[in-house]
């Protein structure tokens, strides 16, 4: 266990930023902190860096409590949004501080930084200063300043947030690239989903201070246990359930219970399934292959790069509420559908989850 | 740039307007005092230089602008760094008011510290005596001096990002080290053109100082102070002479400050 967080608290004034989290990151794994801004996501962070100070709650890196140690005497390496490379040094200079306020030798500094440098590409742009670098480069430089004195943990502010798209995809995998090979226990904090799920080992949800759910990318987007990471993570369709006997009761049909569900009969539940776990079919041809949930009416059919979203509107029970559907383009023109259409709705596969 | 349009009528007047100004302002009293100072041929002047009271006045103007240089660019820094990095109640208030010496007259601050440090002053000094003695000049040029590293700096440390401080905190750098290694390496060009200021304005300051001093010959007497009994005393020679080393000392801070403006233009590029 790398980086231990137990029972963090901290307020400014009345407002809670973090309510005691806990949280254990292993050794040499990539965790994604995922949340909103003002989640509290880059206060904990901080609060691991040692650039603020716990409440209440220790902080614990390599079995060492560091919870009142100052940053200097923790050894985490910190990489900002906004680069924050030293101005007046080059390149190389960034890299190398780390190495020369610890008095290593300036062989060892040089070789240091010329592996670094090939680290992240840079090889030609040593002699350079940071304003003559791109942001994509210039966040590649502050990598290699925070990973130069060989850093217990590796945190990651936003970093590629104030990059453009392609340019982010990109870092996006150099970044996993190095950490796989360095094997450095890292937390990256973001707010975007797709780099989360790009690159995550295990994420965390944080929401309003709290860390609501930790797993698996996969994990965490098939089976959730909480309905604000259901709905926060991509599209989800959510339907009332509950329990009956060794079946789930939804919009009045009988659905075989899941294997991961173990909930109590009779109990408020909520059934989840993605749009690209619905199967559409008419009314004439249907298979008792899926589970079927009912009749409904498609509102709309729009492209959404590569598949075809359909809106559909159950009758009966939901018919308030409506469904997502992603079908390929082949589908959609086998079933010909249009606006207007009645269709049965069957699911591939769904996941139970308490109110 | 190059003009290419003609230039009008009325660009033409402007421009009359502006180096008739500056000629009969600065220029021609710059004549009038070199002039005045060689009518005589170089012996006076000679004489003038070899005058211990001369002499000591120099070694007062130069030694306590010096050190009043020394004190301002100090807590300069330090205010300018609590200003800029530090929220406290008052921090507006408190920021106008490092301006004050701008505003006062220096007469004014004088008779202030003559009040304040004087023999039944509220501050007054147990020991040393502070008015009319070396301590009081001092003060009166730390005084007058004081807002010029203040505001050269602030602007400066205000464009460094709070995380490049936490990134050199994270990398291990105490706070020494990022102060010498990343602080000031960024604010050495702005805080040279404010002590140069400082100096050049230090070195002129006559009104705060003549209050506070006494202008005692040989003792409290500065260049400034000596130009003014001279030209009192009918000495014209001695007014000019000092008037124009003092001349040449500020052409020389005036040559060094635009070649440092233009390393803080081409820095801020």
């Amino acid at each position: 266990m790398s980086i231990e967080i137990q029972g963090v608290s901290k307020s400014y004034g009345t407002h809670e930023v973090l309510k005691h989290v806990s949280l254990t990151v292993e050794s040499g794994e990539l965790f994604v902190l995922l949340g909103a801004s003002g989640s509290g996501k880059s206060t904990l962070l901080r609060l691991i860096a040692g650039l603020l100070e716990p409440d209440s709650g220790r902080v614990i890196l390599h079995g060492r409590d560091v919870t009142v140690l100052p940053p200097q005497q923790r050894g985490t390496g910190f990489v900002f949004q906004n680069y924050s490379l030293f101005r007046h040094m080059t390149v190389r200079q960034n890299i190398a501080f780390g190495l020369s306020i610890r008095r290593t030798n300036r062989t060892e500094q040089n070789r240091r930084v010329d592996e670094l440098l090939q680290l992240i590409d840079l090889v030609e742009m040593g002699d350079r200063m940071p304003s003559q670098l791109s942001g994509g480069q210039q966040q590649r430089v502050a990598l290699a300043r925070a990973l130069a004195y060989e850093p217990s943990v590796l945190l990651l502010d936003e970093p590629f947030g104030a990059l453009d798209v392609k340019i982010r995809a990109q870092l996006r995998q150099s970044l996993v690239g190095i950490q796989r090979r360095l094997g450095v226990t890292t937390i990256l904090v973001t707010h975007d989903q797709e780099e989360a799920f790009d690159i995550a080992d295990r994420i965390g949800i944080i929401e309003q201070g709290e860390l609501l759910e930790l797993g698996t990318p996969d994990a965490l987007y098939r089976s959730p246990q909480r309905l604000f990471t259901a709905s926060f993570l991509g599209t989800a369709n959510l339907l009332d359930a509950r329990r009956s006997g060794e079946s789930v009761v939804v919009n009045d049909v009988l659905l075989p219970m899941p294997s991961d569900g173990q909930y109590l009969n009779g109990h408020a539940l909520k059934l989840l399934f993605r749009p690209e776990e619905v199967s559409l079919m008419r009314p004439d041809n249907t298979t008792s292959r899926y589970g079927l949930i009912g009749a409904g009416v498609v509102q709309a059919v729009s492209f959404a790069q590569p598949m075809i979203r359909v809106q559909i509107s159950l009758t009966g029970e939901h018919a308030n509420t409506p469904i997502q559907a992603l079908l390929t383009a082949s589908e959609v023109s086998e079933l010909n559908l249009r606006e207007g259409d009645q269709v049965v709705v069957g699911l591939r596969s769904y996941h139970l989850l308490p109110i | 740039m190059r003009e290419i349009t003609p230039r009008s009528p009325i660009a033409i007047l402007l421009i009359v307007i502006v180096i008739g100004y500056a000629a009969i302002l600065f220029i021609a009293p710059l004549v009038a005092v070199v002039q005045g100072a060689f009518a005589g041929g170089l012996e006076p002047i000679l004489n003038t230089f070899r005058d211990p009271s001369v002499v000591h006045a120099f070694q007062v103007t130069l030694v306590l602008s010096g050190a009043a240089v020394a004190i301002n660019a100090i807590l300069g820094l330090t205010t300018a760094w609590v200003l800029t990095r530090h929220r406290f109640r008052g921090r507006k208030l408190f920021d106008t008011l490092v301006d004050i010496p701008f505003v006062f007259s220096p007469v004014i601050a004088g008779y202030a510290m003559i009040v304040l440090f004087g023999r039944d002053g509220w501050l007054a000094p147990p020991l040393v005596p502070i008015v009319f003695a070396l301590p009081g000049i001092l003060l009166a040029k730390v005084f007058v001096s004081l807002p010029f590293v203040v505001r050269e700096v602030q602007p400066v440390l205000q464009t460094i990002a709070p995380e490049q401080e936490e990134a050199a905190a994270t990398i291990g750098a105490g706070s020494f080290t990022t102060f010498r290694r990343v602080i000031l390496p960024e604010i050495r060009t702005a805080l040279l053109y404010g002590v140069v200021l400082t100096f050049a304005r230090a070195i002129g300051e006559f009104g705060a100082v003549a209050v506070v001093s006494g202008n005692i010959e040989g003792y409290t007497e500065t260049a400034t102070s000596y130009v003014y009994r001279a030209l009192n005393d009918r000495s014209t020679v001695g007014a000019y002479s000092v008037s124009v080393t003092l001349c040449l000392l500020s052409i020389g801070i005036l040559v060094l400050m635009s070649s440092l403006r233009r390393r803080l233009n081409e820095q801020e590029r």
